[in-house]
């Protein structure tokens, strides 16, 4: 069943600067989904497009049946039966968090959506255990680690326990482990019932979550959509969407040349 | 990790079905502020993009521009009569319309300006009240005159002649001041004024401060408007006055906190990349004979206007 519909859609910053370039696609419900590019091709716009932060220059996006437009989404009703069903993660964790402590960040959500005061600490402090953050409770969030601030950043949407969960190159600037942290609770939160829409240029992310995967070129489009197995054997696709690159190395005295990705390809 | 997921996370997120006709939300002062800083970003662009266009100014040194600037500036200033200031006013128009600025978005932007700052606020000047002199306009009627320490309040209080020209003239010297002053700025990219400021020997202290105030600003407007978004993002229905009021008093503790941290970051960059303090630029562009030729072309009317 399809839960999010963008149709040729159309966004240039400034009216100026294209951003995306005539996008269609769907998602569907308790599905995967990633979109991989590179850096400038559009992916975080697009991310924001389908949660209705930014609007389309052209085109359309449909959440369910109904339309994402500025004059949709300032009815009340159609307002908090989009937000509570549709949680994003920015790329950076400091913009996403705006309250006093990490526990008023956790807090925040739940008392927008009406729930008891009681029933709102009760999901936070769940929410700390799964990701580890009790300890972090009472500090401010710029006396985080960037981990810590992901983490907190991901638990202030999942209070709120969305339908849909958005994620912004989720593992951008992360410690191994905490990448690997990351991994493992969006396919447990996928397994939980969770649409995942993730955008990124990590191909190792992408093989491991095997999500069904729309690949945005640097002209804004998309280039194609498939399935990780399809997409990560593309390799002309990948090169030319400039995610992996030729590279040249010497073995003694002989000069070699392969397609290089930092994780998939590395073939001699 | 599966097993700690919360049991409420396993649950469907909504019970409730979309209704439909609960009202609308209207914009509050908060998002109408956010959009506004939104528009400095889009000005920046725009002024960038202007700028780097093709015209008589634009293709003029910014040495000569920045001086022709200064110049006018003073000029404008010393000038004490109507018809000076007239001349400089279609002057500054001639050159907007041969360096092909757009006269409808240059003007619109002057005028509401010049009419703030110059009119509105001379006007009360033109008063009885202020200036002597015979009221033109009268606008108040009173029974009869008061007196009271230095003050003098008359019994027909309105605008005098005299306060009207002082007025005009005040305006007049704002708007000019302005359109000299959009006119570089329209036409010059910023860094290259921050460049012909340097090499007219302005200090390095304050032209640092003027380019990281001027950076800082588009960094400052990205932050709000970014934040602005992630908040949207989790904001389900209408936000009352105090929860806005509360989160922009939160804000900007945190921006301090950011912008402070930003500035540590910034000199340490600066530092690590061998600055000392003095602010060095790489050869500039030789002053070719066309810029002679417009600059000493400028210098002329400027005299003429100082003259007459």
């Amino acid at each position: 069943m399809e839960i999010i519909r963008a149709e040729r859609v159309h966004y240039n910053y400034y009216n100026r600067f294209p951003a995306v370039i005539d996008v269609s696609l769907d998602i569907n419900k308790g599905e995967k989904f990633a979109i991989i590019g590179s850096n400038g091709s559009g992916k975080s716009t697009l991310l924001q497009i389908l949660t209705g932060l930014l609007f389309p220059s052209q085109g359309s996006v449909f959440f369910h049946t109904y339309e994402l437009s500025e004059k949709s989404l300032k009815e009340k009703d159609f307002l908090r039966f989009f937000r509570e069903k549709v949680g994003f993660v920015f790329q950076d964790s400091d913009i996403q968090l705006f309250c006093p402590t990490v526990l008023d960040e956790l807090l925040f959500g739940p008392l927008q959506l009406g729930l008891k005061k009681n029933e709102a600490l009760e999901r936070a402090n769940e929410i700390m255990q799964m990701l580890k953050i009790e300890n972090l409770k009472d500090r401010p969030s710029y006396m985080l680690s960037g981990g810590e601030k992901k983490r907190v950043a991901i638990g202030s949407v999942l209070t709120m326990n969305p339908e849909v969960l958005l994620l912004d190159e989720p593992t951008s600037g992360l410690d191994p482990k905490t990448q690997v942290f990351l991994l493992e609770l969006i396919l447990a939160l996928n397994e939980a019932g969770k649409t995942i829409v993730i955008s990124t240029h990590d191909l190792s992310l992408v093989d491991e979550l095997q999500a069904r995967v729309a690949v945005l070129s640097e002209e804004h489009r998309i280039e194609k959509i498939g399935s990780t197995e399809e997409i990560l054997k593309d390799e002309d696709l990948l090169l030319r969407v400039n995610l992996i690159h030729e590279h040249v190395h010497y073995h003694g005295q002989t000069a070699h040349t392969h397609i290089h990705s930092h994780y998939l390809f590395h073939k001699h | 990790m599966k097993n700690d997921i919360p049991l409420f996370l396993l649950n469907t997120p909504s019970s409730l079905p979309l209704k439909g006709g609960g009202g609308k939300i209207n914009l509050s002062y908060i998002d109408k502020g956010i959009e506004s800083f939104a528009g400095v970003l889009k000005e920046g662009y725009t002024q960038w993009e202007l700028a780097a266009k093709k015209g008589f100014f634009h293709d003029l040194d910014n040495r000569i521009k920045v001086v022709f600037w200064l110049f006018f500036i003073i000029i404008i200033s010393l000038k004490k009569e109507l018809l000076p200031e007239l001349g400089i006013f279609f002057t500054v128009f001639t050159l907007v319309v041969l360096s092909r600025v757009n006269l409808v978005k240059f003007y619109k932007k002057i005028f509401f300006l010049g009419f703030f700052f110059g009119f509105l606020i001379a006007l009360p000047s033109a008063l009885n009240v202020i200036s002597h002199g015979k009221v033109l306009i009268p606008v108040i009627t009173l029974s009869k005159a008061y007196d009271f320490w230095v003050y003098h309040i008359p019994e027909v209080i309105g605008f005098t002649g005299e306060g009207i020209s002082v007025v005009t003239m005040l305006t007049l010297r704002v708007l000019n001041s302005l359109s000299v002053s959009f006119l570089i700025l329209y036409t010059t990219p910023f860094p290259e004024i921050i460049k012909a400021l340097k090499v007219l020997k302005v200090p390095d202290t304050f032209l640092i401060i003027i380019s990281l105030a001027y950076k800082y600003i588009f960094i400052f407007a990205r932050i709000v408007t970014d934040m602005y978004l992630a908040k949207k993002s989790r904001v389900v229905g209408a936000v009352n006055r105090v929860e806005a009021r509360n989160w922009v008093a939160g804000r900007i503790a945190f921006l301090f906190k950011k912008t402070q941290l930003k500035c540590d970051d910034v000199f340490k960059a600066m530092i690590g990349r061998g600055f000392s303090g003095e602010i060095k630029l790489y050869r500039y562009q030789k002053i070719t004979g066309r810029d002679w030729v417009s600059g000493f072309f400028l210098l002329t009317v400027g005299v003429l206007f100082l003259w007459v």
